[in-house]
């Protein structure tokens, strides 16, 4: 089962985009984490999260973004005017962060000058930056036409019903997430960070159901399997949009295993469940908005140290990994305060700038990383005064 | 950072600057060139706004005015209150004893009038965590309080989230490294509809509580309805001068543009800055009576639109070389003030701000409208072609202005203007109007400098036949 979720972390269009397209069903890309999935599910379309992997040109991306532009969205939007999402029948771009939302336009763009790469649905979706009662009212508004437009363009109904289905749905999905969370953490952890990204990945690349019932299997394997702990040096793996297993199989063969991560991509849609008792929207939107661990949420530094804190406490972390795809400067600055504050606990951090996309900085990134190695198996192997 | 660099704080340097070069008129002509030999890095900026007679003098006083009020701010037993430009200062002057200082006024004051600009102050935000990819407006001023080099804020606020990440978070990033309490306003995506005004209300309500906890006092209803009858007749003035600068040739004296936007952003609903207006209106109507461009020259060689900011290149060679090349500045794009009056808004209206001074609700209701209009928080917000965004916002000073190319400038940490800036530059180029991409820093002429703008700009006219 690892295999097929290393497939759908690894490939645009994977075999069950395929199947379920083959059965008549609709595909809406969408970006970012603050988009409820439940709302595509319950409209009976396979919600999947854009990704710019296997990009071996900007030439695209570069003709409409600018030179200090991040290059997530510029991958993607190379990819959709090359014609890789062409098995897409919607996309909604929302404003994650400031490149992210130009997106937007840019595709649109792109779209009338590549024509058919731009969905039959395209929709701009605006996320409140804060979580009061004003702005969760906001968004849930916005999830009502969001919801609307959906149900206009591809001729469905989503019922309250329905849309409970589906939130009942992508809890259990949470919980089986969280249940491989709690094998990642634990001292002898049996499976790789490199794979348990690939599992992360996959849960936003595949049907739901599929999904769970795939990890539920791995997890009951895992719970069999034998330690790859081995004294290996473990990790937490926090910062910007990393979907990239070459990226973590470059820092696990400097002898560590990645137990955790806050990345975009990874651990981040999970943490908690949404009421399954409230109004459907009102649910959905005061989760989501809730949820602050991405950097885009200003104001809620505190609570991400806290999450932080907990789950290197939890996965007795020996060192932290600050990533930055290079422009994101949420990220970027936010991890200076990480560093300073981990370190001022005696937590070992490391921080590095990046490219997205194929990796082609491996020497410079494992160079790093074996100093930091290096660094943390020196301060364990020196005796407390 | 140099030991010279620290030796003095940076507030201070700048208020002594500007403080003494308000005054170098009060002196007899002798003693004005006699100043000018001991200050050769910012020579050309004084004179520059000196040869615009009572005008520059007023302007220069305002500046000595806001720094003055910065500077003494302890012993005066007031409260500091940083924050960005995004945020209107209407509502900090209706508090007695708040005094607002902007990070990117003060970038810009150092821009100009120090030597090395600010890239020293730049380079200690870097230093101190930020990514060297974070927008110099705000990195030339915070790396100074970073450093302790100038008067520590009470309290901090800034209207830059959901306009401009990097904005945003340069504030959010100084309230996490020296501990002070942070306000964001944050703004949803489309600028009109009754859910619209509403949460930017409720959010703006949610502001003013903020102030009044960490300031102490309450907002005075007397005096808020003083500070924006004052905005009131600032916004008239400015929606005359902007009105004649459509005129053929313009009547506006390049270096105006400026004095316009930053007292707007220094000194809304300060007599000060009306006084600026009317000393402005005053040369603009008499320039356009006479038929004169407000070129020193009088002439009009080109009509310049920059749609997105100016160029702050140490000692204002900006507006110098405009003026000495018959270059007409026509209102900078983003600094636009879309109240209900203003020219750029007609037919518009559902995309302005009125201000209704009525009740203490119509007053704060008229604040939080003003403030979704300011600079950015209304041209950036949504996508660059939604209702009332950037390439609308283009088109109709196009149409009004008429200006002979347009030409975009920004910074490196611009991730929003630069996702959609080659989209702009198509739109412009597709309706007819001849449009350059400068890459460049608006604050720091260590990408590039001043002289390679100034080279792009005059080759990209001489090519597109654009000098007359």
């Amino acid at each position: 089962m690892i295999d097929a979720m290393r497939e759908a972390a690894t490939t645009l269009e994977n075999r069950f985009v395929r199947e379920w397209k083959e059965a008549g069903g609709k595909v809406v890309g969408y970006s970012c984490t603050f988009i409820p999935e439940e709302i595509l599910h319950a409209a009976g379309l396979l919600p999947f999260r854009l990704r710019g992997i296997g990009t071996t040109s900007l030439s695209i991306g570069d003709s409409y973004y600018g030179a200090v532009n991040c290059s997530v969205p510029k991958c993607i939007l190379q990819l959709a005017g090359q014609g890789s999402y062409g098995f897409l029948d919607g996309s909604i771009v929302t404003n994650g962060c400031d490149s992210m939302r130009r997106l937007d336009e840019c595709w649109r763009t792109a779209g009338r000058d590549y024509p058919g790469t731009l969905p039959g649905y395209h929709g701009y979706f605006a996320v409140p930056h804060k979580s009061v009662d004003y702005s969760v009212a906001f968004y849930e508004e916005e999830l009502k036409r969001m919801k609307e437009a959906l149900e206009g363009h591809f001729g469905v109904t989503v019922s309250d019903r329905a849309l409970r289905a589906s939130i009942s749905l992508y809890n259990e999905g949470r919980k089986a997430l969280q249940k491989l969370d709690g094998l990642r953490l634990r001292r002898e952890t049996a499976i790789s960070g490199e794979d348990a990204m690939a599992v992360l990945i996959a849960a936003h690349a595949m049907p739901l159901d599929r999904f769970i019932r795939s990890l539920e299997e791995l997890t009951a394997k895992l719970e069999r399997s034998p330690s790859l702990s081995n004294g290996k040096k473990r990790l937490l793996l926090m910062g910007s949009a990393s979907d990239d297993l070459d990226f973590i199989r470059v820092i696990e063969e400097s002898g560590a295993i990645v137990v955790a991560d806050t990345v975009c991509y990874g651990s981040r849609t999970y943490g908690s469940l949404v009421d399954e008792q409230a109004d459907p929207l009102h649910a959905l939107s005061s989760h989501y908005l809730g949820n602050s661990i991405c950097p885009r949420m200003l104001g809620y530094y505190g609570s991400r140290r806290s999450f932080v804190s907990g789950v290197i406490e939890k996965g007795a972390v020996d060192g932290v990994i600050l990533q930055n795809v290079r422009f994101c400067d949420l990220h970027g600055s936010e991890n200076s305060i990480f560093e300073r504050d981990l370190e001022a606990r005696g937590i070992p951090c490391m921080r590095i700038e990046r490219e997205y996309g194929p990796l082609s900085e491996t020497g410079r990134i494992r160079m790093r990383i074996d100093a930091f190695m290096e660094r943390i198996s020196q301060a364990a192997s020196t005796p407390a005064v | 950072m140099k030991k010279e660099t620290s030796e003095y704080p940076f507030d201070w340097m700048l208020w002594s600057s500007v403080m003494s070069g308000s005054k170098v008129l009060d002196g007899t002509r002798k003693e004005y060139e006699a100043l000018l030999r001991v200050i050769p890095h910012f020579r050309g900026v004084i004179d520059l706004l000196l040869s615009q007679g009572e005008t520059g003098r007023l302007f220069m006083r305002m500046g000595a005015e806001y720094l003055d009020d910065i500077k003494t701010v302890r012993e005066k037993g007031k409260k500091l209150c940083f924050g960005t430009f995004v945020a209107a200062k209407t509502l900090f002057f209706a508090f007695d004893n708040v005094v607002p200082v902007w990070a990117e006024v003060m970038t810009v004051f150092a821009s100009i009038l120090f030597r090395k600009g600010t890239a020293e102050y730049m380079d200690y935000c870097c230093e101190a965590g930020f990514t060297e990819t974070s927008c110099s407006a705000q990195r030339g001023s915070v790396g100074a309080y970073l450093a302790g080099l100038a008067e520590r804020p009470d309290f901090l606020v800034c209207g830059a989230s959901g306009i401009c990440d990097t904005n945003a978070n340069a504030v959010q990033f100084m309230s996490e490294y020296l501990g002070i309490p942070l306000f964001q306003l944050t703004f949803p995506s489309k600028l009109t509809g009754r859910e619209i005004d509403e949460y930017q209300r409720r959010d703006y309500r949610a502001l003013i509580s903020f102030v009044e906890e960490h300031a102490g006092t309450r907002l005075d209803e007397g005096r808020l309805k003083s500070v924006l009858e004052e905005h009131r007749r600032q916004d008239e003035l400015i929606n005359e001068i902007h009105d004649l600068a459509r005129l053929k040739p313009c009547p506006m004296p390049p270096i105006h543009n400026l004095f316009l936007y930053a007292g707007k952003l220094q000194m809304p609903g300060r007599k000060s800055f009306t006084a600026v207006l009317e000393s402005m209106l005053h040369d603009v109507r008499k320039n356009a009576e006479a038929g004169r461009a407000g070129t020193s020259s009088g002439r009009e060689r080109a009509r310049l639109l920059m749609c997105y900011i100016d160029h702050y290149t140490t000692d204002g060679r900006f507006w110098e070389w405009m003026d000495a090349n018959d270059i007409s500045l026509l209102p900078t794009l983003i600094f636009t003030f879309f109240n209900k009056g203003a020219p750029y808004a007609r037919g518009r209206e559902d995309q302005t701000y009125g201000i209704d001074t009525s009740t203490m609700d119509a007053m704060l209701d008229s604040l939080a409208d003003i403030n979704a209009h300011m600079p950015m928080v209304k041209q950036l917000r949504g996508p660059y072609d939604a209702a009332g965004q950037w390439r609308e916002d283009l088109f109709q000073m196009t149409g009004l202005m008429q200006p002979d190319l347009t030409v975009y400038l920004g910074s490196m940490g611009c991730r929003n203007s630069y996702g959609a800036n080659k989209l702009i530059e198509r739109d412009a180029e597709r309706s007819g109007l001849p449009a350059l991409l400068l890459f460049a820093d608006a604050f720091d002429d260590r990408v590039a400098s001043w002289e390679f703008c100034q080279d792009k700009i005059s080759e990209f006219m001489h090519v597109r036949g654009i000098l007359s």
